[in-house]
């Protein structure tokens, strides 16, 4: 089967900073990938260039063979780690305003919010929600339009238990659903029984890309996937080096 | 593979149990039009200015400022009552190179990069908006916002003034709302493109500020002075005569013109037209003074360069607006 997306030869520099150095990622179609790294891997600018908020130095992104466009990204979902939306305006609004702006139906974002929990505050200002709530309504403007594609940059930071869980839930209906995850994480533990795939990135280069299976595997079956994750970035530390 | 190796390249298999294709349904393939989204984005725009008050309060302050020229604009000859049209025109000249292009300044400064600084236009372009229909529907947006309070002020304030004066010689002042709307538009361009070019909010609202103040004062004299040392001094009276003409220039002291109508021949016999205004596209300030100051100065700015000019402004700020914003990484 191809390749849903390959990320080929991807780098990034910001001057002397090389934030992205030759990652190679073939990803299929309804796999569900945890992207870990400590702060300051290349994460973010890795999903930056995916959906084009990064212009990268050299290197390209292909789906389904070909280059992504700006079309291409109407079908991808995108949970930022920081979720910034209008303040000024409502919940319902802020969730319409960006399911049209993907050409789709309010009713579609309507169901979204429904979905997340959101429907009882439709009418509530973006400034006077708590961070779990913003984190829902950033959650539910990616569910819209049913993605291919869902890419969630830390999308369990500072969630307590019931909205941890709730998102777990939610991410385990799209994966079923045949969606895409690219998901970003610190806490390991929270994509452990999702994941399909992990990819490793450390100082911008890729450390390690498994099937979770192949993972553990290599590194001791009953191993927790943050164990097998310092495992990796210890021997990477100590040696300097990358490798697969 | 080796340990070094910069990159690693694995082709996994397919989880089978999620991989059907089929079950993953997408709403919208073939992206939205170019027009639904700017279009979007321009009345959301709108609308939040209209909410934050801006809009309102700039259709008073314009209704006030033309309200007060126009009806206690005769005090200075001792006469409580409403200016005609050409003589509003004369005062409103000032206050409209004055306002509007700082009007225009402040609004666009923000329209980029508080969507940048709050991180908003992450979500926006991550969706599938290019940049282009980005800051098309920001501009759009921001021309409704000045348009609407700028239009509806000389529309009430003309109705008005048309009324109580009974004056029926309404072109002049029509070419002053019309001029007035483009400067607006292209002070508005500016703005965008020092938004787009700053990294914050007070970086761009300093740099717009300094625009303007060059743009009203600075530019004059800057002018004036190279044409004078240069000895050009058919250039320089023409630069004189424009160059706010309605305060500083006694020899076409225009208020006088209406008080004192037998001297105005021989004053402006003085202003001798001169053939090249090119120079006045320099400064879209000194190109609305110079066509709306056309009929009492006698002297006309071609329609080709005012047009050449205002396509350049336009299309220059659009452009470098665009260039920087297609390569900004956000």
């Amino acid at each position: 089967m191809s390749a849903y997306l390959e990320i080929i030869n991807l780098t990034k520099r910001y001057g002397a900073t090389c934030a992205l150095d030759g990652v190679n990622l073939t990803i299929e179609r309804g796999s569900t990938l945890a992207l870990l790294g400590p702060n300051g891997a290349g994460k973010s600018t890795l999903f930056g260039c995916l959906l084009g908020l990064t212009a990268p130095t050299c290197g390209e992104i292909l789906r389904e063979g070909r280059l992504v466009a700006n079309e291409d990204r109407n079908t991808f979902g995108y949970v930022a780690e920081r979720v910034a939306l209008y303040p000024q305006r409502t919940v319902d609004e802020n969730a319409a305003y960006f399911a049209r702006l993907k050409g789709l139906p309010v009713a579609e974002a309507a169901r979204q919010l429904n979905r997340v929990g959101m429907h009882l505050v439709g009418g509530r200002k973006v400034r006077h929600l708590s961070k779990g709530m913003l984190q829902r309504l950033g959650l539910a403007i990616a569910l819209c339009g049913q993605p291919e594609l869902l890419v969630l940059d830390e999308p369990f930071n500072g969630l307590d238990p019931a909205l941890f869980d709730a998102l777990q839930s939610i991410l385990s209906e799209e994966s079923a659903r045949g969606a895409t995850l690219l998901v970003s994480t610190h806490t390991m533990s929270a994509v452990e029984l999702l994941a399909t795939h992990v990819a490793i990135l450390l100082q911008g280069r890729l450390a390690a890309f498994r099937a979770v299976d192949d993972l553990r595997a290599e590194h001791g079956v009953n191993d927790s996937l943050e164990t097998i994750y310092h495992q990796i970035a210890r021997r990477g530390r100590t040696t300097g080096e990358v490798f697969a | 593979m080796k340990a070094g190796s910069a990159t690693v390249e694995t082709q996994y298999p397919v989880n089978t149990k999620k991989s059907s294709a089929t079950r993953c349904k997408v709403a919208n393939q073939h992206g939205v039009s170019f027009v639904a989204q700017v279009m979007l984005i321009a009345t959301k725009e709108f609308g939040d200015r209209f909410r934050s008050g801006w809009v309102i309060a700039c259709v008073l302050v314009w209704l006030g400022a033309i309200g007060l020229t126009s009806f206690l604009g005769l005090l200075q000859i001792g006469q409580i009552a409403t200016q005609g049209y050409e003589r509003t025109v004369i005062s409103l000249l000032n206050l409209v190179q004055y306002l509007v292009p700082l009007l225009g300044l402040l609004l666009g400064h923000d329209l980029i990069v508080s969507e940048n600084e709050e991180r908003t236009m992450r979500l926006v372009l991550a969706g599938g908006v290019s940049r282009t229909r980005f800051l098309i529907g920001k501009l759009l947006g921001g021309c409704l916002t000045l348009a609407v309070p700028l239009l509806l002020g000389f529309i009430i304030a003309g109705a008005v003034i048309g009324l109580a004066a009974k004056d029926a010689g309404i072109a002049s002042f029509l070419r002053l709302a019309i001029s007035g709307l483009i400067l607006g538009m292209i002070f508005l361009g500016m703005g965008i493109t020092i938004s787009v070019l700053s990294r914050t909010r007070v970086q761009s609202l300093v740099a717009a500020l300094l625009t303007w103040c060059f743009a009203v004062f600075v530019f004059d004299l800057i002018a004036l002075s190279v044409f004078v040392s240069t000895k050009v001094p058919a250039a320089a009276q023409e630069i004189e005569l424009v160059c706010d003409a309605t305060h500083v220039n006694s020899s076409v002291d225009l208020h006088s013109d209406f008080d004192n109508v037998a001297d105005v021949p021989a004053r402006r016999a003085t202003s001798s037209p001169t053939a090249s205004l090119g120079w006045l596209a320099i400064n879209p300030i000194d190109l609305f003074r110079a066509v709306n100051l056309s009929d009492r100065l006698e002297f006309r700015v071609p329609v080709s360069t005012t047009l050449f000019a205002v396509t350049l402004w336009f299309a220059g700020t659009l452009g470098l607006s665009l260039w920087k914003l297609r390569r900004t990484d956000l």
